[in-house]
């Protein structure tokens, strides 16, 4: 069985630090941020925590009906999606995940796009 | 540069925040940048409950009234961060006038962190629940495919060395006419059936002391004596085909199909082994088990054939039976012979 990504940066030594990055950059974010405004730290690392390790293949999937309802009273657009997105590439980058694995979470990522984006 | 003056600029500079306010007003008298920066800026005369967590503060300045020096902890959001600033909070007396001397360490990232380890060990726990749950699972499968015994040995040292047992009884059984079942019945309907009918053989089977060995399709081969001796493995064998055939013969008069077996028994040595490096499968195998199926196949139906190694060590409370002629014994239940279709 090949490593998932999380296995091959070192299990959750490498993903705590990518979750503390990522949620720096969140928080730090004027587009995505306020989605955090009403948001309770500790629930808010938990998820983090949940998502990012799950994106990279590790403990705690989430299941895409668990998704929607976590984001049920949220209006999310593409825009916020794609700048996620971007906030994702850019944390991961920091951390020197190889770009095909970067692909990969990604692609995991936008594959659920569709549960989340208001149309 | 005065020594004073660098004492300021050090003050100013370091990751605490420093305030010192009157513990009667709240008037703030000095508070240093990172305080300003956590709590909201310092500008003129500010006192301790306009800044952000005032509250939480004032009220920590108000047990300086009884108490000499304590910690705390406040809590607050700025700019949708959790912030958490622990206080070490000292009283002072300044010209006749109590002063609070607050200390501040920023420790929201310890904890964040500490939120982190909590859900990420929450994640660990329900996996290892899972892995624990799947593995009972794959145990009770292996366990279904070979002895506890042969099971352990597997799971210390990868492999089951074959073992020689020399004095086993093996009992072969197989349903006469099964082709023709198969083809009058619905398949599930078969399979059921004998699933059934395996079950009740396994459960008599454990009764008296017999290991079952295998099914395949219409037959079905249990030991006693592997893995683990038994004294008199020939009678044990020998009550549970008579128990077998007594659960059919009951089972047959309620049911719409009825299944006839016959049934061989030997006893002597055999080798038990899981073989296979792909699919493992504990087997057994030798004289007995060859000798087992010969007397079975020659068995009239619903009669137990018994093999003279097995019929040399059986005695009352049995009644045997010789066929002339042939290498094979029936065995019924004793005093009365009871005759059944042939």
């Amino acid at each position: 069985m090949s490593k998932t990504p999380y296995e091959k940066y070192g299990g959750f030594a490498t993903v705590s630090r990518i979750v503390m990055r990522l949620y720096d950059k969140l928080l730090d974010d004027d587009d995505v941020g306020p989605f955090f405004d009403d948001v309770d730290m500790p629930k808010l690392i938990d998820h983090q925590t949940k998502f990012v390790s799950s994106l990279m293949g590790g403990p705690a999937s989430f299941s895409d009906t668990h998704i929607a309802n976590a984001h049920h009273a949220l209006t999310i657009y593409d825009a916020h999606f794609d700048r996620l997105k971007e906030l994702i590439h850019e944390t991961l980058d920091e951390f020197s995940v190889e770009p095909e694995d970067t692909l990969a979470v990604l692609g995991e990522f936008e594959a659920r796009r569709e549960i989340l984006v208001e149309r | 540069m005065s020594i004073a003056a660098i004492n300021e600029q050090l003050l100013r500079a370091i990751g605490v925040g420093v305030a010192l306010v009157k513990v009667k007003s709240g008037a703030i008298r000095y508070a240093n940048d990172t305080f300003g920066d956590w709590f909201g800026p310092i500008d003129g005369e500010v006192k301790l409950s306009e800044l952000l967590a005032g509250a939480e503060l004032m009220d920590a300045l108000k047990r300086l009234e009884t108490e000499d020096s304590f910690t705390s902890e406040v809590s607050f959001k700025r700019r949708r961060r959790s912030m958490t600033v622990a206080i070490e909070a000292n009283r002072a007396l300044d010209e006749g006038e109590d002063i609070a001397v607050l200390v501040c360490q920023n420790i929201s990232r310890i904890k964040e962190l500490e939120s982190m380890i909590d859900s990420y060990a929450m994640m660990v726990e329900r996996n290892t629940h899972e892995i624990r749950r799947e593995k009972e699972h794959v145990e009770k499968l292996l366990l279904n495919m070979m002895p506890r015994t042969a099971y352990e040995e597997y799971k210390s040292f990868g492999v089951v060395a074959p073992r020689l047992f020399q004095d086993v009884t093996v009992l072969t059984l197989s349903f006469a006419n099964f082709e023709q079942l198969i083809e009058d019945h619905d398949p599930a309907v078969i399979v059921s059936e004998l699933n059934d009918v395996y079950t009740a053989f396994d459960r008599i089977g454990e009764q008296f002391g017999c290991e079952r060995v295998r099914t395949a399709g219409d037959s079905y081969f249990t030991v006693s004596g592997v893995p683990d001796p038994v004294h008199d493995h020939a009678g044990t064998v020998a009550n549970a085909a008579l128990r077998f055939l007594r659960y059919l013969e009951q089972r047959n008069t309620s049911h719409p199909i009825k299944w006839n077996a016959r049934i061989g028994i030997a006893s002597g040595t055999v080798i038990g082994s899981v073989v296979g490096v792909q699919k493992y499968v504990y087997d057994v195998f030798g004289p007995a088990v060859t000798q087992a199926s010969e007397v079975q196949s020659m068995a009239p139906q619903m009669r137990v054939g018994l093999h003279p190694t097995t019929a040399a060590k059986l005695d009352t409370p049995y009644h045997l039976e010789p066929v002339a002629g042939q290498e094979l014994t029936l065995l019924s239940e004793a005093p009365v012979a009871k005759e059944t279709q042939t």
